[in-house]
């Protein structure tokens, strides 16, 4: 994946949830919530999707004491977050400026 | 009630498709193994069935990925030969284990990877166990049908990994557009 390849939304939501240190299952019921139910990732895919970003440094494993592993994003994660705002920022405005005309018929 | 079923099913997701179909009327999976299914008779319709290939995950990994699938109200119901079935209840919703194109098209890879290994395994091993072939001596006549059963499951192998490059081009097609 490029730096400034769009992500999925799967792993978009799954970043976002992890400014806050979770588990697997807490990431799932977090983007769930988040997205009122519309977005609902399946176990392999957000399984997946962890063994991926923390490969790729974009988020961490906690020193685990308790029985399940928690992660949390990293600073080189965020900085992903900030450009893929900035992206979808981008895409709305412009959709929006395109549409505009049409929709005030 | 308890009622034993052989199948053998060279496309994973039409086998996934009947354990789906058993469930449907009362029948549960419990086992399987190599074309054996063991099924218990249960509420219709309670539960749905998905299988996964986890060849090639480590032990910890798996271990992993278990506990997180059970926190997830999931239940492990066999694990056999580097495939696993789990089971969800029917009442919590769709369940699917991949839910983006992407993820699946991972998962195919995945599989592809080892069943690629395998058949060339069992094709180039089999083509030089009959190869080995040039009298009659009974260790040649062994060695070579050996062979020729290396090439039949080269041969088996093959029919999912054409099926499974197949439907992985679908899924790359549309994500030219979607997600």
């Amino acid at each position: 994946m490029e730096e400034n390849a769009p992500l999925t939304e799967g792993v978009y939501y799954i970043l976002l949830a992890l400014y806050k240190p979770r588990h697997g299952y807490g990431i799932m019921q977090f983007v769930s919530e988040l997205s009122n139910g519309r977005v609902e990732l399946g176990p392999g895919t957000i399984y997946g999707a962890i063994k991926t970003l923390v490969k790729r440094k974009w988020i961490v494993p906690l020193d685990d004491d308790g029985r399940k592993k928690e992660y949390v994003i990293t600073e080189a994660g965020k900085l992903l977050i900030e450009a893929e705002i900035k992206r979808l920022d981008e895409l709305h405005h412009n959709g929006l400026l395109i549409t505009k005309e049409e929709r005030q018929q | 009630m308890k009622k034993v079923k052989f199948r053998f099913y060279l496309d994973f997701e039409k086998e996934e498709k009947w354990i789906n179909e058993m469930a449907q009327n009362g029948w549960h999976l419990e086992k399987f193994f190599l074309g054996r299914f063991t099924f218990t008779k249960g509420e219709p319709g309670d539960s749905i069935y998905r299988n996964e290939f986890i060849t090639g995950m480590s032990v910890l990994e798996k271990k992993e990925y278990f506990e997180f699938l059970k926190d997830s109200g999931i239940t492990i119901v066999h694990e056999s030969g580097g495939w696993v079935y789990m089971k969800k209840a029917a009442a919590e919703g769709p369940f699917e284990i991949y839910t983006d194109t992407k993820s699946k098209i991972d998962y195919y890879k995945r599989i592809l990877n080892i069943f690629l290994v395998l058949f060339f395994v069992n094709l180039s091993l089999g083509i030089m166990n009959v190869n080995i072939y040039t009298d009659n001596s009974s260790i040649e006549i062994a060695n070579a049908s050996i062979g020729v059963i290396n090439i039949a499951v080269a041969l088996l192998i093959a029919v999912p990994i054409v099926k499974i490059i197949k439907r992985k081009k679908g899924l790359e097609e549309e994500q030219q557009f979607f997600e």
